[in-house]
């Protein structure tokens, strides 16, 4: 039996095994001598005090190695798990010895069943960061968007599109003539809305091909938009969409949401203020989630209203799908929330074939209003 | 009995085989095993330092600080849907005179966090002397992190109003509220001294600061920008004055401390050693990580070349997704060798100095002290696992 032989080397080797004992009671070190009595599961280490002969017996199956020591010059024991008593053996030889009579002795903090409880609390802390974030806070976000009063939305609008606009270093264009044809093409968009603030629409003399809604009935098409074009309808469509936006007040919700969802999801990364890497990213995440949700709606409101105003309800997909065509990928401006929510170009295409066949109505513009507009920046 | 002297057993090369696997394995973790690297380190360290020639020794576990973070994740989601809620309502409500929401609740919410992080740094300090032994026997902290949170809340609001003025004062109070409540076994710290004892050390940061303030008064009101040459001078002395204070007060409130019935204490670390090790620790560090990278980057790329994984068309021209990888993996690569460097270079031996500073006096008068009994420790430091205001290891 190996055990057998380790324990005889390890009594032959008496003499010299030696330690220092901390009984987790005095703070003070013991000289003590060491034996090991008894076999298999009831092995025990007998440690003499070697001033007051005082024995006490450690269970072998007990003991416990205290890990990632800094140096290898010392072997430290604790009695077992949760216990401040220590055995300290400088001794290489009885080290030895004492791991040879005893072998697999485990290391100190394996802390039995606790993965269980890390597992039901981590799946807590995940479900009620989930609900804060995916329902408490757009719930009290929508409600709190509808105390907003709405001059300060207004406001709010007026603030964000000013900035914005000198953020691009671009301006508004003034033309008369086209500023009057886009006001015709907003009231038409606009039968049968009652909406608490006027719609105030401009057009950005900037490249993009895209447009924004603020808060508070503000609304930038830009220069780039209007000139991509085919038809008044397509302009049309986008800005059914945008006037989604305002009816829905998807600006200032989603400031609410920002505002009601700051530091949290970065909690979960040890991170609240979001500084690194994967924070920024679980933060991202967010937005990009809240903002699917209120798209996927201004299309579903663009499709009515176009429907409402007589004009082509399908205007909308062929133009997305026209512009994705035109630039094989889509990367700036409206083709953007595409490539990111692949699901609506689906619904998209759905609208498409359901139809709306020629003859569903009289332009957006007339022609000669549709001139006006394509020269509102000249 | 004579006084104890403190070794510091210990070496880099150990440590930075430590470092590096557990820094890997954080890595590989998605930052899971971070709760087992601090874990390891702080064994690791603890066991190097030994006071009388005895280590101390930490006995946290990974297990209850993952879980005490997960406590605090939800106690702080909690508290923080509360607040933004309140930010919320209220920025509804004044929005009407000022139209300005977001200005409000992005200055609202740090501000409310204020005070957590206070909790949680006297709720780390106190988890870590409850998980530190010496010589069988535990040190320990009474609770009153709630004390220490409005307390630190109302000396930092005095420290600002009065231009640094309460610095010293703040100090020695928030540390003297921390030691009077510390234990080792049955016996009790006390922080002697008085709220006066730091001013002295103070002055050279006070007249970097104040002379700064001046000459900027100064230019302001004469407008003439000549006097802001003077910046040169006092804005480095404020800062060389600043670093001079803080390791200063450690030294003097260091050997103003007592345990039980008049065991004594002498740490002395020194400015220029601390300055030098931080200053040229953290160059070394970038500058290792900056050649050891590309070279580690360059090797993997190699490899897979060599082994025919990849072609040199992808090596030079790279799909989209690919680069992306790329710069991930050496983002993560900076990250662990930094961290490792740094580990190495610049705690190893600031905790090396410190250690071999500290002398304890009277030691004969650890006979009269015997065990105190275990601290649950509930939260395990996990809220300033959760806030990130944790110290390097």
């Amino acid at each position: 039996m190996p055990t057998r032989t380790a324990h005889d080397d390890f009594a032959n080797r008496l003499a010299t095994a030696y330690g220092e004992m901390l009984d987790g009671v005095r703070p003070a070190l013991q000289r003590v001598s060491l034996r090991v009595t008894g076999e298999g599961r009831q092995c025990e280490l007998e440690v003499k005090n070697r001033q007051t002969g005082v024995l006490d017996y450690w269970r072998v199956s007990k003991l416990r190695i205290v890990p990632d020591q800094a140096t290898s010059d010392a072997l430290v024991l604790a009695r077992q798990e949760g216990d401040p008593a220590r055995l300290i053996i400088r001794d290489r030889d009885t080290a030895r010895a004492v791991l040879a009579a005893c072998p697999r002795i485990a290391q100190l903090g394996a802390a039995r069943g606790a993965w269980p409880k890390i597992i039901g609390l981590g799946a807590a802390a995940l479900a009620a960061i989930v609900a804060i974030l995916f329902l408490l806070v757009p719930a009290m976000a929508d409600r709190g968007a509808q105390l907003v009063p709405p001059e300060v939305e207004v406001a709010l609008g007026a603030d964000a599109r000013t900035r914005t606009i000198a953020a691009l270093g671009a301006t508004e264009c003034k033309g008369a003539e086209g500023e009057r044809a886009i006001r015709r093409m907003t009231d038409r968009l606009s039968v049968g809305l009652d909406l608490p603030y006027p719609l105030t629409v401009r057009v950005v003399d900037d490249p993009m091909v895209n447009a924004f809604a603020f808060a508070g009935g503000h609304i930038a098409i830009f220069r780039g938009l209007i000139d991509t074009a085919e038809t008044p309808d397509e302009v049309a469509a986008v800005l059914a969409h945008e006037i989604g936006h305002v009816v829905h007040r998807d600006a200032t919700r989603s400031g609410l949401r920002m505002v009601g969802s700051f530091g949290i999801a970065g909690l979960i990364f040890g991170d609240v203020l979001g500084t690194s890497g994967a924070a920024g990213l679980g933060e991202r995440y967010l937005r990009t989630s809240y903002s699917r949700e209120a798209e996927v709606a201004a299309d579903a409101f663009a499709h009515r209203q176009m429907e409402r105003a007589g004009l082509d309800p399908g205007a909308l997909a062929s133009f997305f799908l026209r512009l994705q065509a035109e630039s094989g990928q889509g990367e700036a401006g409206v083709l953007r929330h595409f490539s990111t929510h692949p699901e609506l170009l689906d619904r998209v295409e759905a609208v498409h074939a359901a139809g709306s066949g020629p003859g569903m109505g009289r332009a957006a513009l007339s022609t000669q209003d549709w001139q006006a507009l394509r020269a509102i920046c000249r | 009995m004579s006084d104890l002297k403190t070794d510091f057993a210990g070496d880099r090369g150990d440590l930075f085989s430590l470092a590096l696997r557990t820094g890997v394995l954080t890595v590989l973790t998605l930052g899971l095993y971070r709760f087992w690297q601090t874990t390891r380190l702080r064994r690791w360290y603890w066991s190097a330092v030994r006071p009388g020639g005895v280590a101390l020794e930490y006995t946290g576990t990974p297990h209850e600080k993952l879980m005490g973070f997960l406590v605090a994740v939800l106690v702080l989601a909690a508290y923080l849907t509360l607040v933004n809620l309140a930010v919320m309502f209220v920025a509804i409500r004044l929005s009407a005179g000022v139209p300005d929401l977001m200005t409000y609740a992005v200055g609202a919410a740090p501000v409310a966090l204020l005070p957590i992080i206070f909790l949680a740094r006297y709720r780390a300090r106190r988890y870590v002397l409850s998980r530190s032994t010496w010589l069988g026997i535990r040190f320990g902290m009474d609770p009153g992190a709630w004390g220490y949170a409005w307390r630190a809340c109302m000396y930092w609001l005095l420290t600002v109003v009065s231009l640094g003025l309460f610095w010293p004062l703040k100090t020695f109070q928030l540390e003297k509220y921390l030691t009077d409540r510390s234990w080792y076994g049955n016996a009790r710290f006390i922080q002697l001294g008085s709220g006066l004892t730091l001013y002295p050390l103070a002055l050279p940061f006070f007249l970097g600061l104040w002379g700064s303030i001046a000459v900027l008064v100064q230019t302001g009101l004469s407008g003439e920008g000549t006097w802001a040459w003077y910046l040169f001078l006092t804005v480095p002395l404020a800062l060389l004055g600043g670093v001079y204070f803080r390791v200063a007060s450690v030294r003097a409130m260091a050997g103003l401390k007592e345990l039980g019935d008049g065991m004594e204490f002498d740490l002395a670390p020194r400015t220029r050693v601390l300055l030098r090790i931080h200053i040229l620790g953290n160059l070394l560090s970038g500058v290792l990580v900056s050649f050891v990278s590309p070279v580690i980057l360059g090797l993997v790329v190699g490899a897979l070349y060599f082994t025919g994984q990849v072609s040199s068309d992808t090596i030079f021209n790279p799909p989209p997704n690919l680069a992306a990888v790329v710069a991930v993996l050496t983002w993560l690569t900076v990250f662990v060798l930094f961290g490792v460097f740094r580990q190495v270079f610049v705690v190893f031996p600031t905790v090396r100095h410190i250690a071999e500073t500290l002398v304890v006096g009277e030691p004969s008068l650890l006979q009269g002290i015997r065990q105190r009994s275990r601290d649950a420790g509930r939260d395990a430091g996990g809220f300033s696992e959760a806030l990130d205001v944790g110290a390097a290891f």
